[in-house]
């Protein structure tokens, strides 16, 4: 059961990292959401292997359909802010937000 | 153990293909992907509650609203991302994965499994006696999501 946690965690740092890279690297605002949600997959693929490892799925079950609630608020939101965005800037590169500085 | 595997290839595979396209409809087309196999991983790991709701809401809700939001946003991906990053994203994360291979393998039996009690009753037990506050919280993110959408598109008023 422990040699299968790692392969697990393997995957979920990798997806981690993938999603840290692209918002490093990325310029529009939909990439860098997208990169977001990948790091957030990896995060609940990281809880649910842990509840399965340690024979405590209930509980790590309830906790990834908490965030999968949170993250669901989280994307309306944040696309909603995206949208605004746009509309203020004509554009979705993340460089045209410094025109916002004060 | 072959299948899951497979599996947990295919959801790097795709997620890093989310990242790399530069088309967001299929950027966002291989994040919905992704959320599939994520989902069908759940399945496997006798998680078919979480597997449902992946699938459900992040592969299907989610992705709509990214799709929407690409529609609505049709000339946003003329924004030019940078060469140098095309080309070093896959070499830096072919390299952290060499390391994170290296790590695990390390790593292999020399973490103590935690301490934890076998768990009793059904998943609604769990879910409604044992996190009871979760899902107070739950209810207060989804209000609060609902608001900030409704406050971010609200009409403007003439004075403004």
């Amino acid at each position: 059961m422990t040699n299968t946690w790692y392969l697990y965690l393997f995957f979920a740092a990798a997806l981690v990292f993938a999603g840290l890279l692209g918002l490093l690297g990325k310029r529009n605002l939909i990439k860098l959401f997208i990169a977001i949600e990948v790091i957030g997959k990896g995060i609940s693929l990281l809880l649910l292997s842990t509840g399965f490892a340690k024979a405590n799925i209930l509980t790590a079950q309830a906790l990834v359909i908490t965030y999968i609630v949170i993250e669901v608020s989280l994307v309306a939101t944040a696309l909603a802010l995206i949208i605004n965005v746009y509309r203020t800037t004509k554009s979705l590169d993340i460089r045209g937000l410094t025109k916002l500085k004060g | 153990m072959i299948l899951q595997t497979a599996l947990l290839i295919g959801l790097v595979l795709f997620s890093v293909l989310a990242i790399a396209f530069r088309d967001l409809l299929k950027s966002a087309i291989a994040l919905a992907v992704s959320s599939l196999l994520l989902g069908i991983i759940f399945f496997g790991m006798d998680a078919p509650y979480a597997g449902v709701f992946e699938i459900s809401v992040v592969a299907g809700l989610i992705t709509v609203l990214f799709i929407l939001t690409i529609a609505l946003t049709k000339s946003g991906d003329e924004v030019r991302e940078s060469r140098l990053v095309n080309w070093v994203f896959p070499l830096v994360f072919v390299a952290f994965l060499v390391i994170d291979a290296l790590v695990m393998r390390g790593l292999l039996g020399k973490v103590p499994a935690l301490a934890s009690g076998a768990e009793s009753g059904t998943f609604g037990d769990v879910l409604w006696r044992g996190r009871t506050f979760d899902l107070v919280g739950q209810i207060a993110v989804i209000l609060a999501g609902v608001f900030a959408v409704l406050a971010l598109f609200r009409k403007r008023d003439k004075h403004d």
